[in-house]
Protein backbone atom coordinates (compact mmCIF):
# COMPACT_ATOMS: atom_id res chain seq x y z
CA UNK A 1 0.00 0.00 0.00
CA UNK A 2 1.48 3.16 -1.01
CA UNK A 3 -0.19 5.62 1.07
CA UNK A 4 2.51 7.99 1.93
CA UNK A 5 3.93 8.56 5.23
CA UNK A 6 2.23 12.68 5.45
CA UNK A 7 -1.75 10.43 4.72
CA UNK A 8 -1.16 7.69 6.76
CA UNK A 9 -0.80 10.44 9.86
CA UNK A 10 -3.63 12.26 9.13
CA UNK A 11 -5.57 9.12 9.32
CA UNK A 12 -4.70 8.04 12.13
CA UNK A 13 -4.88 11.68 13.99
CA UNK A 14 -9.07 11.50 12.26
CA UNK A 15 -8.92 7.93 14.04
CA UNK A 16 -7.87 8.87 17.19
CA UNK A 17 -10.22 11.81 17.09
CA UNK A 18 -13.13 9.00 17.81
CA UNK A 19 -12.13 7.61 21.10
CA UNK A 20 -11.39 10.78 22.21
CA UNK A 21 -14.36 12.43 21.71
CA UNK A 22 -16.08 9.46 23.08
CA UNK A 23 -14.37 10.01 26.08
CA UNK A 24 -14.89 13.60 26.33
CA UNK A 25 -18.47 13.11 25.80
CA UNK A 26 -18.42 10.92 29.02
CA UNK A 27 -16.36 12.99 30.86
CA UNK A 28 -18.64 16.13 29.38
CA UNK A 29 -20.40 16.91 33.00
CA UNK A 30 -17.78 16.52 35.58
CA UNK A 31 -14.63 18.74 33.41
CA UNK A 32 -14.62 22.25 33.96
CA UNK A 33 -14.01 23.30 29.77
CA UNK A 34 -13.49 26.70 29.96
CA UNK A 35 -11.34 27.64 32.92
CA UNK A 36 -9.35 25.77 35.44
CA UNK A 37 -11.12 23.37 37.52
CA UNK A 38 -11.38 23.98 40.99
CA UNK A 39 -10.67 20.30 42.65
CA UNK A 40 -7.48 22.37 44.24
CA UNK A 41 -10.00 24.18 46.55
CA UNK A 42 -10.41 21.14 48.82
CA UNK A 43 -8.59 20.69 52.21
CA UNK A 44 -8.63 18.18 54.63
CA UNK A 45 -9.50 18.74 58.17
CA UNK A 46 -5.73 18.47 59.30
CA UNK A 47 -4.23 20.63 56.99
CA UNK A 48 -7.71 23.78 57.30
CA UNK A 49 -6.90 22.99 61.50
CA UNK A 50 -2.97 23.71 60.89
CA UNK A 51 -4.13 27.14 59.35
CA UNK A 52 -5.42 27.97 63.69
CA UNK A 53 -6.39 32.22 63.82
CA UNK A 54 -5.57 32.45 60.06
CA UNK A 55 -9.03 30.35 59.15
CA UNK A 56 -12.28 31.50 59.05
CA UNK A 57 -14.90 28.43 59.35
CA UNK A 58 -17.76 29.26 57.31
CA UNK A 59 -21.13 27.18 58.04
CA UNK A 60 -22.72 26.84 53.79
CA UNK A 61 -26.13 24.71 56.19
CA UNK A 62 -29.51 25.77 56.66
CA UNK A 63 -30.11 27.63 59.98
CA UNK A 64 -31.57 25.00 61.98
CA UNK A 65 -28.50 22.73 61.35
CA UNK A 66 -25.97 25.90 62.08
CA UNK A 67 -28.16 26.12 65.59
CA UNK A 68 -28.17 22.93 66.55
CA UNK A 69 -24.41 23.28 66.40
CA UNK A 70 -21.46 24.58 64.66
CA UNK A 71 -17.52 24.71 64.42
CA UNK A 72 -16.68 27.25 67.71
CA UNK A 73 -16.59 30.15 65.90
CA UNK A 74 -17.79 29.52 62.74
CA UNK A 75 -19.73 32.20 60.47
CA UNK A 76 -23.27 31.11 58.94
CA UNK A 77 -23.13 31.76 55.19
CA UNK A 78 -26.00 29.88 53.33
CA UNK A 79 -27.87 30.47 50.25
CA UNK A 80 -30.80 30.77 51.50
CA UNK A 81 -29.87 33.99 53.41
CA UNK A 82 -27.52 35.08 51.57
CA UNK A 83 -27.64 38.34 51.24
CA UNK A 84 -28.11 39.14 55.06
CA UNK A 85 -25.19 37.34 56.16
CA UNK A 86 -22.85 37.88 53.78
CA UNK A 87 -21.29 40.93 55.14
CA UNK A 88 -20.90 39.63 58.37
CA UNK A 89 -18.19 37.45 56.63
CA UNK A 90 -16.83 40.38 54.83
CA UNK A 91 -16.26 42.51 57.47
CA UNK A 92 -13.99 40.01 59.42
CA UNK A 93 -12.09 38.76 56.50
CA UNK A 94 -8.79 40.18 55.64
CA UNK A 95 -5.93 39.10 53.21
CA UNK A 96 -4.32 36.34 55.02
CA UNK A 97 -6.94 34.62 56.21
CA UNK A 98 -7.95 31.69 54.88
CA UNK A 99 -11.81 30.87 54.25
CA UNK A 100 -13.03 27.05 55.02
CA UNK A 101 -16.47 26.34 53.92
CA UNK A 102 -18.28 23.26 54.99
CA UNK A 103 -21.50 21.39 55.36
CA UNK A 104 -22.75 18.52 56.06
CA UNK A 105 -22.75 15.59 53.62
CA UNK A 106 -26.54 15.51 53.23
CA UNK A 107 -26.89 19.26 52.32
CA UNK A 108 -26.95 19.72 48.78
CA UNK A 109 -23.86 20.91 47.05
CA UNK A 110 -24.03 23.79 49.58
CA UNK A 111 -20.52 23.87 50.48
CA UNK A 112 -18.62 24.03 46.63
CA UNK A 113 -21.35 26.68 45.93
CA UNK A 114 -20.88 29.16 48.76
CA UNK A 115 -17.38 28.61 47.84
CA UNK A 116 -17.51 29.95 44.46
CA UNK A 117 -19.90 32.62 44.99
CA UNK A 118 -17.27 34.33 47.60
CA UNK A 119 -14.58 33.48 44.43
CA UNK A 120 -16.54 34.87 41.98
CA UNK A 121 -18.79 37.19 43.38
CA UNK A 122 -16.39 38.67 46.55
CA UNK A 123 -13.68 38.30 44.65
CA UNK A 124 -12.10 36.27 47.67
CA UNK A 125 -9.15 34.30 46.82
CA UNK A 126 -8.73 31.91 49.41
CA UNK A 127 -11.51 29.81 49.56
CA UNK A 128 -11.40 26.74 50.38
CA UNK A 129 -13.89 23.53 50.99
CA UNK A 130 -13.54 20.97 53.63
CA UNK A 131 -13.32 17.58 52.48
CA UNK A 132 -15.51 15.31 54.38
CA UNK A 133 -17.51 18.21 55.64
CA UNK A 134 -19.27 18.72 59.60
CA UNK A 135 -19.62 14.86 59.62
CA UNK A 136 -15.53 14.74 59.47
CA UNK A 137 -15.42 17.62 61.63
CA UNK A 138 -17.30 15.66 64.42
CA UNK A 139 -15.69 12.46 64.12
CA UNK A 140 -12.65 14.60 65.62
CA UNK A 141 -14.19 15.35 68.32
CA UNK A 142 -14.82 11.70 69.41
CA UNK B 1 -56.34 -21.55 14.98
CA UNK B 2 -56.95 -24.24 17.85
CA UNK B 3 -58.63 -23.82 20.96
CA UNK B 4 -55.77 -24.69 22.48
CA UNK B 5 -53.24 -21.83 21.50
CA UNK B 6 -56.20 -19.75 22.20
CA UNK B 7 -56.51 -20.55 25.87
CA UNK B 8 -52.94 -20.26 26.00
CA UNK B 9 -52.85 -16.75 24.65
CA UNK B 10 -55.51 -15.66 26.56
CA UNK B 11 -54.04 -17.09 30.02
CA UNK B 12 -50.57 -15.53 29.28
CA UNK B 13 -52.28 -12.31 28.83
CA UNK B 14 -54.46 -12.91 32.45
CA UNK B 15 -50.73 -13.59 33.92
CA UNK B 16 -49.47 -10.48 32.19
CA UNK B 17 -51.95 -8.35 33.91
CA UNK B 18 -51.14 -10.29 37.20
CA UNK B 19 -50.07 -7.00 39.84
CA UNK B 20 -48.94 -4.69 37.69
CA UNK B 21 -48.83 -1.34 39.47
CA UNK B 22 -47.13 1.36 38.33
CA UNK B 23 -46.66 4.88 38.84
CA UNK B 24 -47.07 6.66 35.63
CA UNK B 25 -45.81 10.44 35.45
CA UNK B 26 -46.48 12.79 33.25
CA UNK B 27 -43.01 14.85 33.32
CA UNK B 28 -40.40 14.22 35.62
CA UNK B 29 -38.61 17.22 34.91
CA UNK B 30 -39.66 20.62 34.86
CA UNK B 31 -37.69 23.63 34.02
CA UNK B 32 -39.11 27.11 35.92
CA UNK B 33 -38.57 30.70 35.33
CA UNK B 34 -39.43 32.37 38.15
CA UNK B 35 -40.44 35.96 38.15
CA UNK B 36 -38.52 38.79 39.82
CA UNK B 37 -39.21 39.32 43.25
CA UNK B 38 -40.94 35.74 43.62
CA UNK B 39 -39.82 34.15 46.82
CA UNK B 40 -40.47 30.80 45.50
CA UNK B 41 -40.71 28.15 42.44
CA UNK B 42 -43.20 25.76 42.38
CA UNK B 43 -42.65 22.08 40.13
CA UNK B 44 -46.57 20.28 39.76
CA UNK B 45 -45.08 16.97 39.11
CA UNK B 46 -48.40 14.76 37.82
CA UNK B 47 -48.76 10.93 38.35
CA UNK B 48 -51.45 8.26 37.52
CA UNK B 49 -51.46 4.84 38.49
CA UNK B 50 -52.02 3.04 35.35
CA UNK B 51 -51.33 -0.14 37.11
CA UNK B 52 -54.54 -2.57 38.81
CA UNK B 53 -53.03 -2.63 42.65
CA UNK B 54 -53.04 0.56 44.75
CA UNK B 55 -49.61 2.16 45.16
CA UNK B 56 -48.21 3.65 48.47
CA UNK B 57 -45.68 6.17 48.93
CA UNK B 58 -42.50 5.27 51.05
CA UNK B 59 -41.05 8.68 51.07
CA UNK B 60 -40.67 12.01 49.70
CA UNK B 61 -37.45 13.23 50.29
CA UNK B 62 -36.02 16.24 48.54
CA UNK B 63 -31.86 17.10 47.58
CA UNK B 64 -31.51 19.90 50.00
CA UNK B 65 -33.43 21.92 52.83
CA UNK B 66 -34.51 24.51 50.72
CA UNK B 67 -37.19 22.42 48.94
CA UNK B 68 -39.98 20.69 50.12
CA UNK B 69 -42.00 18.32 48.53
CA UNK B 70 -45.19 16.99 49.34
CA UNK B 71 -47.81 14.31 47.24
CA UNK B 72 -51.51 14.88 47.00
CA UNK B 73 -52.51 11.61 48.48
CA UNK B 74 -50.37 8.87 50.44
CA UNK B 75 -52.21 6.01 48.49
CA UNK B 76 -52.89 6.21 44.93
CA UNK B 77 -55.93 3.62 44.18
CA UNK B 78 -55.90 2.21 40.67
CA UNK B 79 -56.57 4.69 37.94
CA UNK B 80 -56.50 7.76 40.55
CA UNK B 81 -54.27 10.90 39.61
CA UNK B 82 -52.40 13.20 41.61
CA UNK B 83 -49.62 15.31 42.05
CA UNK B 84 -46.44 15.84 44.13
CA UNK B 85 -45.90 19.36 44.76
CA UNK B 86 -42.58 20.74 45.10
CA UNK B 87 -41.79 23.98 46.39
CA UNK B 88 -38.39 25.34 46.14
CA UNK B 89 -36.92 28.47 48.27
CA UNK B 90 -35.12 30.94 46.38
CA UNK B 91 -33.73 32.91 48.81
CA UNK B 92 -30.62 34.11 48.04
CA UNK B 93 -29.50 32.21 45.23
CA UNK B 94 -29.26 32.87 41.11
CA UNK B 95 -28.56 31.65 38.26
CA UNK B 96 -29.49 27.73 37.23
CA UNK B 97 -30.62 26.23 40.06
CA UNK B 98 -31.49 22.02 39.97
CA UNK B 99 -32.82 20.17 43.19
CA UNK B 100 -34.17 16.68 43.14
CA UNK B 101 -37.17 14.86 44.92
CA UNK B 102 -36.34 11.53 45.54
CA UNK B 103 -39.94 9.21 45.75
CA UNK B 104 -39.96 5.91 46.88
CA UNK B 105 -42.91 3.44 46.30
CA UNK B 106 -43.90 0.23 47.43
CA UNK B 107 -43.86 -0.76 43.60
CA UNK B 108 -42.57 -4.34 43.23
CA UNK B 109 -40.43 -3.51 40.54
CA UNK B 110 -37.50 -2.03 41.48
CA UNK B 111 -37.20 -0.24 38.17
CA UNK B 112 -39.94 1.74 39.30
CA UNK B 113 -39.75 2.26 42.43
CA UNK B 114 -37.69 5.21 42.91
CA UNK B 115 -37.98 8.09 41.18
CA UNK B 116 -36.12 11.26 40.87
CA UNK B 117 -38.19 14.30 40.11
CA UNK B 118 -36.01 17.25 38.81
CA UNK B 119 -36.83 20.81 39.61
CA UNK B 120 -34.78 23.62 37.36
CA UNK B 121 -35.22 27.05 37.84
CA UNK B 122 -33.77 29.89 36.21
CA UNK B 123 -33.51 32.85 38.49
CA UNK B 124 -32.10 35.74 36.99
CA UNK B 125 -32.01 38.32 40.13
CA UNK B 126 -33.19 42.37 40.10
CA UNK B 127 -29.40 43.30 40.21
CA UNK B 128 -26.52 41.35 39.39
CA UNK B 129 -23.78 43.26 41.20
CA UNK B 130 -19.45 42.39 41.12
CA UNK B 131 -17.77 42.09 43.11
CA UNK B 132 -19.83 42.66 46.43
CA UNK B 133 -16.58 43.57 48.03
CA UNK B 134 -13.82 46.53 47.64
CA UNK B 135 -11.09 47.12 49.96
CA UNK B 136 -8.06 48.77 50.15
CA UNK B 137 -4.67 48.25 52.13
CA UNK B 138 -3.86 50.19 54.51
CA UNK B 139 -1.82 53.24 52.79
CA UNK B 140 -3.02 52.06 49.74
CA UNK B 141 -3.72 55.41 47.25
CA UNK B 142 -7.76 55.94 48.05
CA UNK B 143 -7.89 56.05 43.99
CA UNK B 144 -11.88 54.95 43.02
CA UNK B 145 -12.47 51.44 42.48
CA UNK B 146 -15.87 50.48 40.33
CA UNK B 147 -18.28 47.46 40.95
CA UNK B 148 -20.59 47.08 38.42
CA UNK B 149 -24.37 46.45 38.63
CA UNK B 150 -26.41 44.69 35.87
CA UNK B 151 -30.09 45.34 36.16
CA UNK B 152 -32.46 43.06 34.88
CA UNK B 153 -34.04 44.03 31.84
CA UNK B 154 -37.34 43.56 32.78
CA UNK B 155 -37.21 45.59 35.55
CA UNK B 156 -37.37 49.46 33.95
CA UNK B 157 -34.69 50.04 36.65
CA UNK B 158 -33.56 53.95 35.86
CA UNK B 159 -31.24 54.38 38.94
CA UNK B 160 -29.45 53.46 41.78
CA UNK B 161 -29.39 55.14 44.88
CA UNK B 162 -26.44 54.16 47.06
CA UNK B 163 -26.13 54.90 50.54
CA UNK B 164 -22.87 54.21 52.71
CA UNK B 165 -23.42 53.38 56.57
CA UNK B 166 -20.22 55.33 57.44
CA UNK B 167 -19.19 59.02 55.67
CA UNK B 168 -15.57 57.96 55.71
CA UNK B 169 -16.84 56.35 51.82
CA UNK B 170 -18.70 58.20 48.77
CA UNK B 171 -20.12 56.67 46.56
CA UNK B 172 -20.94 57.92 43.04
CA UNK B 173 -23.64 55.72 40.34
CA UNK B 174 -22.78 56.27 36.19
CA UNK B 175 -24.42 54.66 33.58
CA UNK B 176 -22.60 51.76 32.17
CA UNK B 177 -21.50 50.63 29.05
CA UNK B 178 -23.92 48.49 28.43
CA UNK B 179 -28.29 49.50 28.72
CA UNK B 180 -28.99 48.21 32.15
CA UNK B 181 -25.85 48.66 33.66
CA UNK B 182 -24.31 50.91 35.88
CA UNK B 183 -21.06 51.41 37.52
CA UNK B 184 -20.59 52.53 40.95
CA UNK B 185 -17.67 54.51 41.76
CA UNK B 186 -16.61 53.92 45.61
CA UNK B 187 -13.92 56.11 47.08
CA UNK B 188 -12.85 56.00 50.90
CA UNK B 189 -11.99 59.29 52.49
CA UNK B 190 -8.32 58.19 53.36
CA UNK B 191 -6.81 54.61 54.26
CA UNK B 192 -4.60 55.23 57.63
CA UNK B 193 -7.01 53.58 59.36
CA UNK B 194 -9.28 50.32 58.92
CA UNK B 195 -12.74 50.96 58.53
CA UNK B 196 -15.90 49.21 57.01
CA UNK B 197 -19.00 50.04 55.42
CA UNK B 198 -21.92 48.32 53.98
CA UNK B 199 -23.05 50.55 50.99
CA UNK B 200 -27.02 50.04 50.30
CA UNK B 201 -27.65 49.76 46.83
CA UNK B 202 -31.90 50.47 46.29
CA UNK B 203 -32.69 50.50 42.76
CA UNK B 204 -35.79 52.30 41.83
CA UNK B 205 -38.04 49.78 39.80
CA UNK B 206 -41.86 49.27 40.07
CA UNK B 207 -40.84 45.77 40.18
CA UNK B 208 -38.81 46.61 43.26
CA UNK B 209 -40.96 45.74 46.81
CA UNK B 210 -38.12 47.69 48.96
CA UNK B 211 -35.58 45.28 47.91
CA UNK B 212 -32.10 46.45 48.45
CA UNK B 213 -28.71 44.72 47.81
CA UNK B 214 -25.26 45.33 50.06
CA UNK B 215 -21.50 45.25 49.54
CA UNK B 216 -19.09 45.49 51.61
CA UNK B 217 -16.11 48.53 51.48
CA UNK B 218 -13.52 48.38 53.71
CA UNK B 219 -9.90 49.75 54.93
CA UNK B 220 -7.96 46.64 55.92
CA UNK B 221 -6.04 47.20 59.11
CA UNK B 222 -2.10 47.70 58.63
CA UNK B 223 -0.94 44.29 58.20
CA UNK B 224 0.03 42.38 61.02
CA UNK B 225 3.16 42.41 62.67
CA UNK B 226 3.08 40.76 66.23
CA UNK B 227 0.73 38.93 68.07
CA UNK B 228 -2.04 37.86 65.38
CA UNK B 229 1.16 37.81 62.97
CA UNK B 230 2.29 35.42 60.76
CA UNK B 231 5.27 34.53 62.37
CA UNK B 232 7.87 32.79 60.29
CA UNK B 233 6.67 29.41 61.87
CA UNK B 234 2.72 30.21 60.94
CA UNK B 235 4.55 31.29 57.37
CA UNK B 236 6.49 27.89 56.75
CA UNK B 237 3.28 26.00 57.79
CA UNK B 238 1.54 27.92 55.66
CA UNK B 239 3.94 27.33 52.40
CA UNK B 240 4.20 23.40 53.15
CA UNK B 241 0.42 23.16 53.38
CA UNK B 242 0.17 25.19 50.32
CA UNK B 243 2.59 22.40 49.11
CA UNK B 244 0.82 19.83 50.39
CA UNK B 245 -2.24 20.84 48.67
CA UNK B 246 -1.00 20.11 45.32
CA UNK B 247 0.31 17.04 45.57
CA UNK B 248 -2.32 15.07 47.38
CA UNK B 249 -5.57 16.71 45.69
CA UNK B 250 -4.68 15.19 42.44
CA UNK B 251 -3.98 11.71 43.50
CA UNK B 252 -7.09 11.97 45.50
CA UNK B 253 -8.77 13.40 42.12
CA UNK B 254 -7.84 11.21 39.86
CA UNK B 255 -9.02 7.41 39.75
CA UNK B 256 -7.03 4.60 40.84
CA UNK B 257 -4.53 3.91 38.33
CA UNK C 1 12.30 -1.98 18.51
CA UNK C 2 9.09 -1.25 17.41
CA UNK C 3 7.26 -3.62 19.90
CA UNK C 4 9.08 -1.50 22.79
CA UNK C 5 8.66 1.80 21.76
CA UNK C 6 5.24 0.82 20.39
CA UNK C 7 4.64 -0.09 23.46
CA UNK C 8 6.09 2.65 25.76
CA UNK C 9 3.14 5.16 24.04
CA UNK C 10 0.66 2.56 24.79
CA UNK C 11 1.85 2.68 28.13
CA UNK C 12 1.77 6.54 28.20
CA UNK C 13 -0.92 6.47 26.42
CA UNK C 14 -3.49 4.54 28.44
CA UNK C 15 -1.85 6.35 31.87
CA UNK C 16 -2.90 9.47 30.58
CA UNK C 17 -6.71 8.64 28.76
CA UNK C 18 -7.86 6.78 32.00
CA UNK C 19 -7.29 10.11 34.03
CA UNK C 20 -8.01 13.06 31.41
CA UNK C 21 -8.26 15.77 33.91
CA UNK C 22 -5.18 15.01 35.71
CA UNK C 23 -3.45 14.96 32.16
CA UNK C 24 -5.07 18.76 31.73
CA UNK C 25 -3.93 19.67 34.78
CA UNK C 26 -0.26 19.04 33.78
CA UNK C 27 -0.64 20.33 30.55
CA UNK C 28 -1.89 23.75 32.10
CA UNK C 29 1.31 23.82 34.52
CA UNK C 30 3.46 24.51 31.49
CA UNK C 31 1.39 27.83 30.85
CA UNK C 32 1.91 27.35 27.07
CA UNK C 33 -1.72 26.80 26.61
CA UNK C 34 -4.90 28.79 27.66
CA UNK C 35 -7.11 25.64 29.82
CA UNK C 36 -9.75 25.55 27.04
CA UNK C 37 -7.39 24.67 24.77
CA UNK C 38 -5.42 22.20 27.24
CA UNK C 39 -8.54 20.50 28.42
CA UNK C 40 -9.46 19.64 24.64
CA UNK C 41 -5.64 18.36 24.34
CA UNK C 42 -6.34 16.19 27.05
CA UNK C 43 -9.01 14.11 26.20
CA UNK C 44 -7.17 13.80 22.68
CA UNK C 45 -3.09 13.45 23.02
CA UNK C 46 -3.47 10.54 25.19
CA UNK C 47 -5.52 8.38 22.45
CA UNK C 48 -3.20 9.57 19.36
CA UNK C 49 -0.52 7.87 21.23
CA UNK C 50 -2.23 4.91 21.77
CA UNK C 51 -3.09 4.58 18.29
CA UNK C 52 0.45 5.28 16.55
CA UNK C 53 1.67 2.94 19.08
CA UNK C 54 -0.56 0.29 17.86
CA UNK C 55 -0.03 1.29 14.83
CA UNK C 56 3.92 0.58 15.49
CA UNK C 57 3.29 -2.53 16.76
CA UNK C 58 1.40 -3.87 14.27
CA UNK C 59 2.94 -1.88 11.23
CA UNK C 60 -0.23 -0.43 10.43
CA UNK C 61 -0.28 3.17 8.66
CA UNK C 62 3.91 2.80 10.25
CA UNK C 63 5.07 5.60 9.28
CA UNK C 64 2.53 7.84 9.88
CA UNK C 65 2.52 6.86 13.25
CA UNK C 66 6.07 7.39 13.50
CA UNK C 67 5.90 10.63 11.98
CA UNK C 68 3.37 11.50 14.79
CA UNK C 69 4.99 10.09 17.38
CA UNK C 70 8.36 12.20 16.32
CA UNK C 71 6.60 14.73 16.44
CA UNK C 72 5.01 14.71 19.76
CA UNK C 73 7.85 13.54 21.33
CA UNK C 74 9.90 16.70 20.12
CA UNK C 75 7.23 18.96 20.73
CA UNK C 76 7.43 17.49 24.34
CA UNK C 77 11.03 17.66 24.94
CA UNK C 78 10.89 21.57 23.83
CA UNK C 79 7.88 22.22 25.92
CA UNK C 80 9.79 20.94 28.79
CA UNK C 81 13.01 22.47 28.09
CA UNK C 82 11.00 26.16 27.74
CA UNK C 83 9.10 25.52 30.72
CA UNK C 84 12.36 24.34 33.28
CA UNK C 85 14.38 27.65 31.83
CA UNK C 86 11.19 29.58 32.97
CA UNK C 87 11.14 28.17 36.73
CA UNK C 88 8.58 26.34 36.31
CA UNK C 89 7.98 22.91 39.04
CA UNK C 90 6.92 20.61 36.47
CA UNK C 91 5.39 16.73 37.28
CA UNK C 92 6.02 15.44 33.96
CA UNK C 93 2.55 14.51 32.41
CA UNK C 94 4.04 12.03 30.50
CA UNK C 95 3.90 9.04 32.17
CA UNK C 96 1.01 10.01 34.51
CA UNK C 97 2.19 10.15 38.06
CA UNK C 98 3.94 7.00 38.00
CA UNK C 99 7.22 8.49 37.53
CA UNK C 100 6.56 11.38 39.44
CA UNK C 101 9.69 10.97 41.40
CA UNK C 102 12.01 11.19 38.88
CA UNK C 103 14.17 14.03 38.32
CA UNK C 104 14.53 16.39 35.62
CA UNK C 105 17.30 15.21 33.75
CA UNK C 106 16.22 11.65 34.06
CA UNK C 107 12.93 12.13 32.51
CA UNK C 108 15.05 14.10 29.65
CA UNK C 109 17.32 11.73 28.90
CA UNK C 110 14.35 8.62 28.52
CA UNK C 111 13.03 11.34 25.87
CA UNK C 112 15.57 11.87 24.17
CA UNK C 113 16.32 8.24 24.24
CA UNK C 114 12.76 7.65 22.68
CA UNK C 115 13.17 10.94 20.30
CA UNK C 116 16.13 9.03 18.81
CA UNK C 117 15.24 5.68 18.54
CA UNK C 118 12.14 6.92 16.84
CA UNK C 119 14.25 8.89 14.14
CA UNK C 120 16.07 5.41 13.95
CA UNK C 121 12.93 3.32 13.48
CA UNK C 122 12.05 6.11 10.34
CA UNK C 123 15.71 6.04 8.81
CA UNK C 124 15.76 2.32 8.90
CA UNK C 125 12.09 2.15 7.30
CA UNK C 126 13.03 4.61 4.46
CA UNK C 127 15.96 2.15 3.87
CA UNK C 128 13.47 -0.71 3.62
CA UNK C 129 11.15 0.76 1.34
CA UNK C 130 13.91 2.02 -0.84
CA UNK C 131 14.68 -1.22 -1.44
CA UNK C 132 11.41 -2.53 -2.10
Amino acid sequence: MKVSAIRQALLLIALAFVPAIGEAIYFRDRVSWRSPDRSSEMVNLDQAQSWGANAIWVDARPDNEFEQGHVPGAIPLNEDRWNELLPTLLAQWSLEKKIVVYCSSQSCNASREVARRLRDEAGLKEVFVLQGGWETWLKSKR
Amino acid sequence: MNTNLLIGIVALTALAQEARSELKWEQTSVDLKPALGDKQAVAHFKYENVGNTPIHFESVHASCGCTTAQTQNEQVAPGQKGEITATFNIGGRTGTQVKTVTVRTDDPNPAHSTTVLTLKAVITPLLEIQPTLVYWQNGEEPKPKIITAKANKDAAIKKLDVVSSVPDFTAKVDAGSAPNEFKISVQPRDTTKAVYATLTIKPDSPANTGNTFAVAARVMPPAPTSGTAITPSTKATVSTVRHDLVTPAPTAASPRQ
Amino acid sequence: MDLIVGGIFIYAGVIKAVAPLRFAIDIDNYKMLPWAIGVRLAFYLPWLELVCGIALILRFFYRGGLLILTALTFIFIAASIIAKVRGLDITCGCFGHTSKNWSFTAHLALDFAILITLIALWVSSRAQQREL
